[in-house]
């Protein structure tokens, strides 16, 4: 049992040795540009790990590309003649207009690619006909897995949809069904694991989530499942951008081509699709995708942790009612980072004072000893004293 | 020194509270009852309701969110106003929406109304109104959309670099946040597309830098040819982009990518430059 988060990226380091005797396969396809290279800036043959998709037999890989923010197909038609070879998209990118530049960029070589939609219908009906529209997009007659998009708990994974995977397999419009999730995986992964209709599970995994992310991944590999990882680099479910100063500082320090090898280490993951938008982007992830995860990359993540550690709140629930004074504490903490995360006084105040008022009134201070244990070494109680002393008044 | 804290801070939502949207409520538009309570996000955590779309909006610069659920007679909307960094990143969040197929509406910047949802951008805020059960709401999404314009502060003028962009055979304009035509160096402008290939205009902060992203990008497209073109400019072949022809004048980077056979590549951007003001 893995307990700490340190310990969660200590302990994969055994697993590069694991890939590569136990997945890594010979390429299926080679890169060959149709055609002439651009004479300057021509890349250099990236050599693949190819990994299987669990039981759907898909070969991919390793290396995807997720498509959502990409403003231009040529990023996208380089990638498939570099040779990754599993793109994913959704019906709700851009309202639609993510699906038809993928379409377009992939077109010349849908048949030698996987590619992925997902649908966000809530009914069979209204996800068919969605399914309908995606492959009117894309320009294509099935797209190899259809996701059911954004699910958190297993209810969400209602009948009339697995229905509709059901029937658009059959159809031939679909060949695998799929279900991604952002949150809940605790509970939702092994859900799925055993659950039969299930193929692909496209989840968020980086090396800055809960220890238990490994072990639910583990068991949905040996049921079979494929295991698509997102949000793969560092930062979770936030996405620093160029210019931020922490994009900049997780760029300078590597970390985030070293978040990609820490997920690419992990044999049970089938593919990943990291975001990118420009052909540099493509070009330092089709080398990262290469390299092997290294001491030196583990530093650089664990350096990372320690920065984000002390204030970061990941909202895991851990210290749900843990407080002796009931207090909601995930929340009061997320209010301090509206204040002093992101200049969001007003907001962090507003939503302070909008807690029941046993809440508003509790003074941590005053307490004879903090009963919040954060696994994550958030320092609970300083960050609550100052969620009061800023809001409270 | 906390007293003091505090009253910058305070200082600061009045201040920002001048600027601020009206959150929207469900009493906008008569007859419509809340259904659950009203709900705001910041970059932090709009994730958790839209999980899988919310790196779409961080995207063009996302500030935050509020919205509302409102039901009458057995149809909820669900209304939203989100607030970016400004006029031009909440115009290119609208662009990067809209289905261009379909018509645009006049609200605040532009809109559009579709049979179960409505988009209008203004200022810096970009609104969504979706109804969650099938039908065409175009009329009630329409009467929404009037009773939020009027409660969004804001320009209703589009961004004047919409308008240096030929009309005629356009088939799309839209504010590229970050890595114009995918490449890096191109860090944020807008592309219109065409059948004649890929126009766009990429602003700098100074001339100076835009001579240095000049520079860069001869290097990056190798066996370019000069071209006499504003301050300078350069014709080049590339294997994704095609045919390209890109100038610099003063800060503007300007050009045309993908330009197809039979079209002249320097006189496309010839134009475009001269649009340039």
């Amino acid at each position: 049992m893995i307990k700490s988060r340190r310990n969660f990226l200590a302990a994969s380091l055994a697993l590069p040795a694991v890939a590569s005797a136990t997945r890594s396969e010979e390429p299926q396809q080679s890169p060959a540009p149709a055609r002439p290279q651009n004479p300057v800036k021509a890349f250099s043959t990236p050599q693949f790990q190819y990994r299987t998709l669990g039981k759907t037999g898909l070969k991919v890989t390793s290396l995807g590309f997720g498509c959502m923010i990409t403003s231009d197909g040529s990023v996208i038609e380089r990638a498939a003649d570099s040779g990754i070879t599993y793109f994913d998209t959704a019906r709700s990118y851009g309202n639609g207009n993510n699906e038809r530049m993928v379409g377009a960029a992939l077109k010349r070589k849908r048949k030698d690619l996987v590619l992925s939609t997902k649908t966000e219908g809530r009914t069979k009906e209204e996800a068919l006909a969605q399914l309908d529209t995606s492959l009117k997009e894309l320009g294509t007659d099935f797209v190899d897995i259809w996701y059911l998009h954004g699910k958190t708990v297993p209810a969400d994974v209602n009948d009339g949809l697995i229905e509709a995977q059901q029937i658009a397999k059959k159809a031939g419009k679909i060949r695998f069904a799929g279900v991604s999730t952002h949150s809940g995986q605790k509970e939702l992964i092994p859900w799925m694991t055993t659950n039969p209709n299930v193929d692909v599970i496209l989840t968020q995994y980086n090396f800055s989530m809960e220890p238990f992310m490994n072990e639910v991944i583990e068991k949905a590999a040996k049921a079979g499942k494929g295991v698509v990882a997102m949000k793969v680099m560092a930062g979770g479910t936030r996405r620093a951008q160029p210019g931020n100063p922490t994009f900049e500082k997780l760029k300078r320090d590597g970390a985030m081509l070293a978040a990609l090898k820490w997920v690419l280490k992990n044999p049970n993951v089938g593919t990943t699709i990291p975001s990118m938008t420009d052909m540099d982007q493509l070009e330092e992830n089709l080398r990262a995708g290469n390299a092997a995860f290294s001491p030196t990359d583990e530093k650089t993540l664990a350096m990372h942790l320690d920065r984000i550690t002390p204030s970061y709140c990941r909202m895991c629930g851990e210290c749900e009612g843990q407080c002796r004074q009931g207090l909601p504490v995930a929340d009061v903490l997320r209010f301090l980072t509206y204040a002093d995360g992101y200049g969001q006084f007003s907001l962090g105040r507003e939503r302070f004072l909008g807690m029941e008022e046993k809440h508003t009134n509790v003074r941590c201070d005053s307490c004879p000893g903090c009963t919040v244990q954060c696994p994550y070494g958030v320092r609970v109680a300083e960050r609550l004293i100052k969620a009061q002393d800023l809001f409270a008044c | 020194m906390l007293k003091t804290v505090v009253g910058i801070g305070l200082f600061a939502s009045l201040f920002t509270g001048v600027m601020a949207a009206a959150n929207p409520t469900c009493s906008l538009v008569p007859g419509w009852i809340p259904q659950g309570e009203a709900r705001s996000y910041l970059a932090d955590n709009l994730f958790e309701y839209m999980d899988g779309n919310a790196e779409g909006y961080l995207l063009y610069g996302f500030q935050n969110m509020h919205g509302v659920t409102c039901t009458r007679d057995g149809v909820q909307l669900i209304v939203d106003v989100s607030e970016f960094s400004d006029s031009d990143s909440a115009y290119g969040m609208f662009s990067a929406n809209r289905d261009l197929r379909q018509p645009m509406t006049k609200i605040g910047m532009g809109g559009q109304i579709v049979p179960r949802k409505a988009i209008f951008v203004k200022g810096q805020f970009f609104v969504e109104v979706a109804a969650d059960t099938e039908g065409d709401h175009s009329a009630t999404l329409k009467a929404w959309c009037a009773a939020l314009e009027k409660l969004q502060p804001g320009s209703t003028e589009v961004p004047g670099a919409l308008s240096w962009f030929p009309v005629a055979g356009q088939q799309s304009l839209r504010l590229v946040p970050e890595s114009v035509l995918g490449i890096r160096l191109l860090k944020r402008g807008y592309v219109g597309q065409y059948e004649t290939g890929k126009a766009f205009v990429v602003t700098e902060e100074s001339p100076a830098t835009a001579a240095a992203v000049m520079q860069k990008l001869r290097d990056r497209f190798g066996g370019n040819t000069k071209v006499e073109l504003g301050d300078e400019g350069f014709q080049a072949t590339d294997q994704y982009l095609g045919r390209v022809c890109i100038a610099r004048k003063g800060q503007y980077l300007i050009g045309y990518g993908n330009v197809p056979d039979g079209q002249d590549a320097v006189k496309l951007t010839t134009a475009l430059l001269n649009a340039v003001k």
